[in-house]
């Protein structure tokens, strides 16, 4: 991909990179964070005195179909998308203003450049000049100003972008003069407050650029994009074909969409169906393998990536609900919880054991604390000192296997403390309805790039996604603090604090961070995980 | 004759309809709608968004307004957004929203919309009905006449060794359920570590890394007998113990009657006896039974769907039921019951033709 | 410690059932000693079929009688580096319990034999009993409608046939699930289908002792005290004593179970009712001016019982298939439970790598229903021969 990002450095990069190479910040989190403020890949690796790393040693050929296996969905509208599989069907002619890379780098894709003001509240987008929609109009700065003024209309239901807009919106939809049109190809974002994850935000999922003729509905159906493919059929729980689209000139030409045809497969969740199918030659690359899969799939003969991630598994207390708004239970069924176990016995090992406040090594501001306790017998001693003694706990999960396994392992261990709990499981279907307010249940959380994100979204007191009910005066007050600190280090002294009162208050339970593998067949080329499941078919090739 | 065709007509009707107005109360209880609305427009959406969703889809209307909907005689529900665009039940059907109808349900032989599959019911329907029948197809063609010659080779001497052996293999597949026997089958037959084909490798006997496909989604594209032979035979193995001690039983009754004690004493051939007098007479109640094994195969037909992702009915049923697909499952309702109720028809009529003795009044 | 050789492992296994042996000796021993006076019962040892069948199912129930006992390790219990373990894996720190796995650890590391003992008690604690309710409501409904026949006839054929025609897998996801468990619509079921077997057991004595008020007033009151006792305990969970309950989860799956039931042996018993119905003994029972429930129940039913018993007896079977159906959909029972079912679906996705967690509780749930298949073959033969 060219790169023709600004020269100017954002005075913060520079601060950065003298933490990264001090070893005070990890080399992804600096890359996520450089290329965040508008450096571009090649000088963010400079800034640390490296070369970027060169382009794959395999050349990727050109021509061949690729069957992939994925839960192929009812489309809808991108900005409501709430899974990662109904994004990649559409990301071969959905392109996105940046990309998020699998070294925790941001790259441009539909905008040129982006230049972040040293106080990070005013961004200059510049749009890739040259480029086409499919029906031949020219991309210009009105067609992105457009697509973040959807993003930020939160009457939508389901439309997640707005949430992540909170800077530039008002009353649910874009503020006024938040977004200034300088010319055809440039536009100026004006923030009410700094927010150095606008353009990180810009790269989810949800976020993919449409045409301002798109109504809102199907995207399949009316497939107007930017890409170099098109669909040529899309049956939800069955499959899709997608084709290069001969009639159309990629801004990208000859960086990419190798393959003529790709067909992904839906076949249910089962993984011993895909393994079935892998076996008689159906498939020839996953999605995504679990568990004990992994190898099962490494010995037919196919090929495991990993991507490290700070997704998890968080198996939190609701503090509304009796007997959790106590906080020696919820520090008692900690007790009787050993991280590493359910690492091993719920996901195989394929992970980083985590340390119960949802703050991830890989995040910059991450501290280090004391290890955690775990003392069975002190934890019966405790349940029995509030009197529930013979109290049964019941610990919900979602019928998805691998949290049901993780969550067993966590059940067998406070049952081996000598604590009563059963296990209910319920069918994805039904499980989110109430999720907010299960008084003890696990639900999945996907990476943020920076340990305030989750802190932010989950924990603070009252957001829409608290599923914690946690509220403390205290952390909320230092989590606002953090939020204003730019240098990662004064930060890890606030977040010390913060994730010490997670630990404190007994919020969760958080056995690990998850590894997440992808499997093909060793003939597919470019088609490594990605840390947030993305699916870019269009840089995959076959040989 | 024409009566009682009539009158069984006016039975499935009437069934169908109690039927689906069963299963409309259960997919439109409130927890339901909700689940429907977190499926359909995000997982983590707030009540309020739910709400709405609700409201703007047509899902706001009380439970009996919204059956009438379905049915037709009610006119479907039109929703106007702040900005004037009109959505509604029947607008999606014409291009232009004025030109659309005013009632469209089943009694206009509109099916309703799948929310799963985004599409038309009815073509959804016709589409995994006819996958499903070309399963149950090769079902019959391989279930029936093993069966029927099962049973009657056991039934043909009570008491031998074959009798014995062969009455033993019936009970043992009747006692292996299809969740049993189609995993055994897919490590045995479809697997490239254990089972058969490494074995057959080795040998040189097997090019592919596997003897059967365990997957049967390819053959939506064209049957073969490598992908289709596993599902297959899953499912023809569980009905077939059935109909074997059926036939069995059968079998044995007629062999005992007067006609066949004089056919021998005549001294025809033991062979002829069997073929000649004996199979017509044995075959009657096979026959009813191997009709009224439809909706017991149904079950089958779920679960090996289901295990070799092959999308037909009983696969559509289990999307349609997990995701709270309302019309779809409304319509698969129906289909059972029809199928059902009419096997149950000509399983009488069948009955009729075949013994000569019974009468319909 | 070494692993232990299949042969150590049966021998071990063998070790542990030695409460079930000596429960199938006995048993065996006092019906072959007394066969002659236990009427059909004690026929059936003159049938080799009919014996391994009730050897076999006698052998399951005496496993779930006594698992406590056999079990070696806690069926949810989770050991480390035993996960998907071969059979005869040693404990690596046993700590004064079991020292081996004897057929593995599953895929969260639970010992597969014990899970496999004490799944006999879940699946014998729900296939039987709500095959019996199935049966009692059959029989309550089934005789009416077959001997007075008319609009109740009419009526019931009707809404049998209606159930009947629901495919059984859309009424399981339809009432097997939570939300409907929230609807209380699984309770109000209960309310109604438990209510049958005490109707049932009232009418019963009722119509016998008639004649002998303080009888069956004295029948009548234990029935209702003691069946509204298990009744308010069992359908609403509000026993007072605490000693009936039924978990939600389980009442659901109880009741969609005898729900789907239950028709198939309304439509048996009323046919047999009408086919009895005409004979001559019911025609004399008729002309003395008995009462319709009491020919129903005292003359109708004995002479029906030959067939209901081999119904019976397969339907115990396929009852069983049928709630590893509901475990192979991944609805209804509680998710940890050993149920075959379950853990066959748990463990059949990683059938092709580790075997053993799939396959011991398939072959216990096959020989199951074997057995319940060949032990009904050997009643109808032998009831046929009366």
């Amino acid at each position: 991909m060219s790169n023709t990002q600004s020269t100017h450095l954002h005075p913060a990069a520079r601060m950065y990179a003298a933490e990264c190479r001090a070893g005070k910040l990890g080399r992804r989190e600096f890359l996520t964070r450089a290329t965040a403020l508008g450096v571009s890949v090649p000088a963010a690796y400079g800034l640390l005195g490296l070369a970027a790393p060169a382009a794959k040693a395999q050349t990727p050929q050109r021509g061949g179909s690729l069957r992939m296996q994925m839960d192929i969905k009812a489309q809808r509208d991108p900005r409501t998308w709430d899974w990662s599989e109904l994004a990649n069907v559409c990301r071969g002619w959905l392109e996105y203003l940046v990309a998020y890379e699998r070294d925790g780098s941001l790259s441009p894709v539909l905008l040129e450049s982006w230049e972040a003001s040293d106080d990070a509240t005013e961004y200059t987008l510049r749009v890739r000049s040259g480029v086409t929609w499919n029906n031949g109009d020219p991309l210009t700065a009105a067609h992105v100003a457009h697509n973040i003024e959807r993003w930020a209309d939160a009457s939508v239901e389901g439309n997640s972008m707005a949430g992540r807009m909170g800077a530039i919106a008002e009353d649910g939809k874009l503020r006024d003069g938040a977004i200034e049109i300088v010319d055809d190809l440039t536009l100026r974002l004006h923030l009410s407050s700094p927010d150095i994850a606008i353009i990180v935000n810009m790269s989810d999922y949800p976020a993919a650029v449409v045409h301002p003729s798109f109504t809102g509905d199907d995207p399949v159906a009316n497939p107007i994009g930017t890409g170099p493919y098109r669909p040529v059929s899309h049956q939800t729980g069955i499959g899709a074909v997608i084709e290069r689209n001969p009639d159309h000139t990629w801004w990208n030409e000859g960086n990419g969409a190798w393959l003529d045809r790709i067909e992904f497969l839906d076949l249910g969740t089962d993984p011993s169906a895909w393994l079935a199918a892998v076996e008689s030659g159906e498939v020839e690359i996953l999605y995504q393998t679990t568990g004990d899969f992994i190898d099962l799939f490494d010995a037919v003969g196919m090929v495991k990536t990993e991507a490290v991630t700070a997704s998890t598994l968080a198996v939190r207390f609701n503090q509304d609900q009796p007997p959790y708004d106590n906080v020696n239970v919820r520090r008692a069924l900690q007790l009787a919880v050993d991280n590493e176990v359910v690492l091993e016995l719920g996901y195989n090992d394929l992970g980083e054991v985590a340390e119960n406040h949802h703050v991830c090594p890989i995040h910059p501001e991450y501290a280090e604390l004391p290890p955690l306790e775990f003392d069975p017998d002190r934890a019966r001693e405790m349940i029995a000192a509030e009197g529930l003694a013979d109290h049964e706990f019941e610990l919900i999960s979602i019928d998805d296997a691998w949290q049901a396994a993780t969550c067993d392992s966590v059940a067998a261990q406070i049952r081996d403390a000598g604590i009563n709990i059963r296990r209910t499981i319920l069918p994805g279907a039904t499980f989110w309805n109430d999720w907010l307010v299960y008084p003890f249940s696990s639900t999945e959380w996907n990476m943020r790039p920076l340990g305030v994100q989750v802190l932010n979204l989950a924990y603070r007191s009252g957001v829409a996604w608290n599923e914690a009910a946690f509220a403390n005066e205290e952390f909320d007050r230092l989590l606002e603090q953090a939020n204003g600190i730019p240098d990662a280090d004064e930060r890890r002294e606030v977040m010390r604090r913060l994730q010490e009162i997670m630990q404190e208050e007994g919020v969760l339970i958080q056995p690990y961070w998850r590894s997440l593998f992808r499997h093909a067949m060793p003939n597919v080329g470019g088609a490594e995980m990605h840390p947030t499941f993305e699916v870019r078919y269009q840089e995959y090739w076959k040989s | 004759m024409l009566f009682f065709l009539a009158r069984r007509v006016g039975m499935m009707l009437l069934t169908a309809l109690c039927l689906t107005v069963l299963v409309f109360y259960l997919t439109n209880l409130p927890a339901k709608l909700e689940t429907l609305a977190k499926t359909q427009a995000g997982a983590r959406i707030s009540d309020a968004e739910v709400a709405s969703w609700l409201e703007r889809n047509g899902y706001g209307a009380p439970m009996p307004v919204r059956y009438g909907e379905w049915l037709g005689v009610v006119p479907g529900w039109v929703h106007e957004s702040p900005d004037g665009t009109l959505r509604g039940r029947c607008i999606a059907r014409a291009a232009d929203p004025a030109e659309a109808p005013t009632y469209c349900g089943l009694l206009q032989g509109y099916w309703g919309w799948s929310t799963r599959f985004n599409d038309a019911v009815g073509s959804v329907i016709a589409t995994r009905l006819g996958a499903t029948g070309m399963l149950m197809l090769w079902v019959m063609i391989v279930m029936v006449p093993s069966a029927l010659a099962v049973g009657v080779l056991a039934g043909m001497r009570e008491g031998s060794r074959a009798d014995r052996t062969l009455s033993t293999g019936a009970i043992v597949s009747t006692a292996t359920p299809e969740y049993v026997s189609g995993v055994v089958f897919i490590a045995f037959f479809a697997s490239s570590t254990v089972g058969l084909s490494p074995l057959l490798r080795e040998w040189g006997l097997l090019d592919s890394p596997v003897l059967f496909q365990g997957n049967a989604r390819s053959a939506m594209e064209g049957i073969t007998f490598w992908n289709f032979t596993l599902p297959v035979v899953t499912i023809a193995l569980y009905g077939m113990g059935y109909i074997a001690r059926m036939t069995r039983a059968s079998m044995t009754e007629v062999m005992t009657q007067q006609y066949i004690r004089t056919a021998r004493l005549k001294g025809a051939s033991f062979r002829a006896i069997v073929l000649k007098h004996a199979l017509r007479n044995a075959l009657i109640a096979p026959f009813t039974v191997i009709m009224l094994q439809f909706p017991w195969l149904l079950n089958g037909v779920v679960i090996v769907e289901v295990l070799f992702s092959y999308p037909g009915f009983g696969w559509t049923l289990v999307e349609a039921a997990g995701n709270n697909d309302i019309e779809l499952l409304l319509a698969c309702a129906v289909v059972a019951v029809v199928v059902v109720l009419l096997t149950q028809l000509i399983s009488d009529i069948g009955y009729v033709y075949l013994n000569p003795r019974i009468r319909i009044s | 410690m070494e692993e232990l050789g299949w042969g150590a492992i049966f021998a071990r296994m063998a070790m542990q059932f030695m409460p079930v042996w000596i429960g199938l000796v006995a048993v065996f021993a006092l019906s072959i000693g007394f066969k002659r006076r236990l009427g059909l019962y004690g026929k059936l040892f003159d049938s080799k079929v009919g014996m391994v069948g009730f050897a076999i199912v006698l052998f399951w129930l005496f496993t779930a009688l006594f698992a406590d006992m056999i079990a070696t390790h806690d069926p949810l219990g989770q050991l480390r580096g035993l996960r998907n373990a071969v059979p005869g894996t040693p404990l690596p720190d046993p700590d004064g319990g079991y020292e081996y796995y004897l057929l593995g650890g599953d895929s969260r590391a639970r010992d597969v034999f014990s899970r496999m003992v004490m799944g006999a008690r879940e699946v014998l604690k729900i296939a039987p009993a709500a095959t019996l309710f199935a049966f009692m409501i059959g029989i309550t409904l089934g005789l009416p409608a077959g001997y007075f026949g008319g609009r109740l006839d009419t009526s019931l054929t009707f809404l049998a046939n209606l159930v009947l025609a629901f495919p059984v897998i859309l009424l399981f996801y339809l009432l097997v699930t939570p939300e409907i468990v929230e609807t209380g619509i699984p309770m109000y079921m209960a309310a109604v289908l438990f209510l049958m077997p005490i109707i049932f057991l009232t009418v019963l004595w009722n119509s016998r002792y008639f004649v002998q008020p303080w009888k069956r007033n004295l029948y009548i009151a234990v029935t209702l005290v003691i069946g509204l006792w298990a009744y308010a305990g069992l359908a609403f969970n509000a026993d007072p004593l605490g000693v009936w309950g039924m978990s939600p989860n389980i009442l659901n799956v109880f009741v969609a179970v005898v729900f789907v039931n239950a028709p198939t042996v309304f439509r048996i018993v009323r046919g047999l009712t009408m086919d009895i119905k005409s004979r001559d003994y019911v025609a004399a029972g008729q002309t003395r001016g008995e009462g319709s429930w009491y020919i129903m129940l005292w003359e109708i039913l004995p002479n029906a019982r030959g067939p209901l018993i081999v119904d019976f007896c397969l339907r115990i079977g396929y009852t069983t298939i049928l709630l590893g159906t509901l475990g192979f959909f991944g609805l209804g029972v509680s998710p940890e439970s050993p149920d075959w079912g379950s853990t066959i679906n748990d463990g059949r996705r990683l059938l092709t790598a580790f075997p053993h967690p799939a396959l011991v509780p398939a072959f216990a749930l096959m020989s199951l229903v074997l057995g319940l298949n060949l032990l009904a073959d050997g009643l109808r033969e032998e009831s046929l021969r009366d």
